[in-house]
């Protein structure tokens, strides 16, 4: 068509690596589809599941996540505040705690967008502690519920320009979420004689499973869980929002 | 002639040949993009394609999730509920790391005006 | 309501004190708390000794093992976890004492340094082949983070290679871990290495291949470390130090564990791992050879050596493994003093590179000192520790009557001396070279303090290597008897 010879309209590199992903992908489906089971079964999962109503949680997913397998999600809430650590260290606020300036606007926000947000803003907060809260009841849990409300702030964040996060609140909530799940874990390893970190040291009945106060320390654990991540999530938006300051590269924190 | 499709098998070959073929998309986005964003990206849909294998392959149709609700009383019939949780941890885990990623890319950028892989030099022999 | 001293308090604490860093920062505890925490975990670990000597501890977390998460803490794991603690507390003793570091006094830098090594304690502890990429992640944040610590240029874009490469890493690894799970439904590693067999082979292969790529890459191995010098250069030397010493050891262990506790014959992995061993040797030390960058050679130096202890490891003999064991404390010692010491150096003449070095050793006799002794310990000259863990490592081959990784490990370390004696000779040359001075005043005399530590631990080492010994043999065992872990676990098998 526009007359370039055919060797130069098709090139070679993209070729040869098209033809050495698909080779990669038939060898991967073969070796799966051959060999893959269809009947797994005897899994820990089953044994867990077979397991689950010591717990008393009527949420199976959550009594693997925040209690069989907490220290898991103890490991992945140490990720994220990792991550909304490093992201802090080039977008945030510097550490000695300076307020943050409000943003420089190119216009002004939109009248309808800014109350029809702060309406929602309410409902959004109360729709994320619902799904915290019964996370060991229904699906759901922390990390749902964190980032719904981690979402409704930064809704509020992106509509009305003078409406702010206080950097020195998220740091306390997370540093209190986080050190409260480890002296959890810590409590469970101590409180009781038998027990193991992150034990369920709480008394919980199999009778009030299905309540809202049931599970013993899975709720109360999953919500320091929802505040940890609804506070790194926040952080994580707010530090991107705000106009980050001509970078430096002399400076040092 | 439509029961076949809820066969196990059948539903388990759909989700492998589905995710599979994500494997490679990202994988040749990886390979073949220059662009810092695109290769996040690339790197994001090989980490679904994994979580999508587990959780699929983990499940048998007819199984219901592992919640007691809607009149449920036992733990039975249920799908496995680990590999939920795992792939649970694995998406947060996955999503802060992104984060990271594309945060440390915007920087970069701002800094040097360079957004493609290849022009990043300044560390070379 | 006694604190039980157990195992979980290598994780608990630092994540405890990491999560409260903003009350440390207000109470300017930050730099004593860091170091503070290495010494007393360093002395949970000393206290741990006579128990594990006795039997490895398992720490159960919420429920009993193969349905749980468990820690396993045997001779190889507490060795691991005692270097990695000795060699944190004397750099966090670094950092307190040089007051040139100012970008990792920070609240931040507290939490990476903190969790960094943490992270490592997890890699090396847990028994669950999930929390092992959940621990994977951790120690891979915090690394990503602190090489772009500086914010610089060269920082960002070893931070940025960091971020891609490890991603990719974690997804093969989480990929193999998917896939084990959807073969055995186990995800304890003693339960998966009992069930591996059953795999079918092709599988096995496909697990095997995804393993290698994710952990080859982050354990630094031939075909895949093209990107660790980028990295080491761009990153502040006192970070390289710690990646050197404690990261890579690290993954080097979980690589090698998960092939001698999954594959009943470790022959299968012995050609690969062997292979992949000598080639990362030969190419690495074969490169360092025209580093005009200190920092650069130093990575391909530390890359020789991962490959040495790959070769050394790889092999499953009990002396070359006892060997290697010794030459990881070793390395991590040596190339902490190397990091550390280059620090100085490049700080005081505002470059890494051998013409701005030449000369400088008469300026800085200390340092100059104690970059030469560090480099003989890692060419392994007699009275040095690098020699003794060589020796070990050599009389094992020889035993097994093995003599191409003798050849190959003694030809490494000729080219070791060719280009450490290149940098030393530059350091004391006469000036004739215009010296760049850099407007860094000389570093103050205390923080010499740990750098002299460590060279009294790598003399010690290599004068009394015995009292090490029993110990070594210990951990090389505990690494190579797969029964007994599986059993150690489950229980008597059938």
């Amino acid at each position: 068509m526009n007359g370039a010879p055919l060797r130069k309209r098709i090139r070679v590199r993209p070729l040869l690596l098209s033809l050495l992903c698909g080779w990669l992908f038939a060898l991967q489906a073969a070796i799966l589809l051959g060999q893959g089971r269809d009947d797994l079964s005897g899994t820990v999962g089953d044994a867990l599941l077979a397991q689950a109503p010591e717990m008393a949680s009527a949420n199976a997913v959550t009594t693997v996540v925040v209690s069989y397998r907490g220290f898991d999600t103890l490991g992945e809430v140490t990720v994220l505040f990792l991550a909304a650590t490093g992201i802090a260290l080039f977008f945030g606020a510097h550490p000695g705690g300076r307020a943050a300036q409000p943003r420089a606007r190119r216009r002004p926000p939109n009248e309808m967008m800014v109350t029809g947000i702060r309406l929602l803003f309410p409902v959004l907060v109360l729709f994320g502690v619902y799904i915290v809260v019964h996370g060991h009841l229904s699906p759901g849990g922390g990390f749902q519920g964190g980032v719904v409300i981690a979402t409704a702030f930064f809704l509020r964040m992106l509509a009305d320009p003078d409406f702010l996060l206080d950097h020195g609140w998220v740091r306390l909530l997370e540093s209190l979420s986080g050190s409260g799940f480890v002296l959890f874990g810590l409590a469970g390893l101590t409180l009781v004689a038998t027990g193991t970190f992150l034990g369920n040291f709480l008394p919980h009945p199999v009778a009030a499973m299905g309540q809202l106060l049931s599970a013993g320390v899975i709720p109360l654990i999953y919500i320091l869980v929802g505040i940890k991540v609804g506070a790194e999530v926040g952080a994580i938006f707010q530090d991107m929002v705000e106009q980050a300051p001509e970078p430096d590269p002399k400076q040092e924190t | 002639m439509l029961d076949l499709l809820d066969s196990p098998g059948m539903v388990h070959t759909i989700y492998v040949l589905g995710s599979m073929a994500l494997f490679s998309i990202g994988l040749y986005g990886l390979l073949a993009r220059r662009h810092l964003i695109k290769i996040f990206i690339a790197i994001a849909i090989m980490e679904l394609s994994v979580y999508l294998l587990f959780i699929a392959l983990a499940t048998s149709p007819g199984e219901t999730a592992p919640i007691l609700a809607d009149g449920l009383t036992r733990f039975a019939g249920m799908a496995d509920p680990v590999p939920q949780a795992l792939t649970l941890t694995a998406i947060v885990i996955g999503m802060a790391v992104l984060a990271f990623g594309v945060t440390l890319a915007i920087h970069y950028h701002r800094l040097t005006g360079i957004r493609d892989i290849d022009a990043m030099t300044e560390l070379k022999d | 309501m006694a604190l039980p001293l157990t195992p979980i308090w290598f994780i608990a604490l630092p994540l405890l004190l990491a999560f409260l860093a903003p009350l440390w920062a207000r109470l300017r505890l930050l730099l004593p708390l860091l170091f503070g925490a290495q010494v007393v975990l360093l002395a949970l670990a000393a206290a741990l000794v006579p128990a594990v000597r006795q039997a490895p501890l398992l720490e159960t977390i919420v429920i009993a093992p193969p349905l749980g998460i468990h820690l396993h803490l045997d001779a190889v794991a507490l060795l691991l976890v005692t270097l990695f603690h000795g060699a944190a507390a004397l750099l966090a003793l670094f950092v307190w004492l040089d007051e040139g570091v100012a970008h990792l006094r920070g609240p931040r830098p507290f939490v990476l340094l903190l969790l960094l090594v943490a992270g490592c304690d997890g890699m090396v502890l847990t028994g669950d082949l999930f929390n092992l990429y959940v621990f994977l992640e951790i120690a891979g944040v915090t690394a990503y983070a602190l090489s772009a610590l500086h914010r610089d240029r060269a920082g960002l874009e070893a931070g940025l290679k960091y971020v891609v490469i490890g991603s990719v890493a974690a997804v093969f690894f989480l990929f193999a871990v998917v896939l084990i799970y959807l073969q055995t439904g186990q995800l304890n590693i003693a339960a998966v290495a009992a069930d591996f067999a059953a795999i079918p082979a092709p599988m096995q292969v496909l697990i095997g291949l995804s393993l290698l790529v994710g952990l080859g890459i982050k354990a630094e191995l031939f075909p895949f470390n093209f990107w660790v010098p980028d990295i080491y250069q761009g990153s502040d030397p006192a970070v390289a130090s710690l990646f050197s010493g404690v990261l890579v050891k690290a993954f080097l262990f979980v690589l090698f564990h998960l092939a001698f506790l999954l594959l009943a014959d470790p022959r299968v992995a012995q050609v690969w791992l062997m292979g992949l061993g000598a080639a990362t040797l030969l190419v690495a030390e074969t490169v360092a050879l025209r580093q005009p960058d200190l920092r650069r050679m130093l990575a391909y130096s530390s890359l020789g050596q991962i490959g040495l202890i790959a070769l050394a490891l790889g092999f499953t003999s009990e002396a070359t493994t006892a060997g290697a064991l010794f030459h990881m404390v070793n390395h991590t010692l040596a190339k902490l003093l190397l990091f550390l010491v280059a620090g100085l150096l490049i700080r005081r003449a505002a470059s890494a590179r051998l013409e701005a070095l030449t000369g400088l050793g008469r300026q800085m006799p200390l340092a100059a000192g104690l970059f030469v002794l560090a480099s003989l310990s890692v060419l392994g000259l007699p009275p040095l520790a690098g020699f003794a863990s060589k020796l070990w490592i050599l009389t094992g081959f020889a035993e097994a009557q093995v003599f191409w990784p003798i050849a190959l490990i003694l030809f490494g370390a000729l080219l070791e001396a060719g280009y450490y004696f290149r940098w030393v000779k530059a350091l004391y040359a006469t000036g004739d070279a215009p010296v760049a001075r850099g407007p860094a005043p000389a570093p103050a005399r205390s923080a010499y303090l740990p750098l002299l530590l460590i060279a009294a631990l790598l003399l010690l080492l290599g004068a009394a290597p015995f009292l090490l010994e029993a110990d070594l043999v210990g951990a090389a065992q505990a690494l190579l008897d797969r029964a007994a872990t599986i059993e150690g676990v489950l229980g008597a098998q059938p």
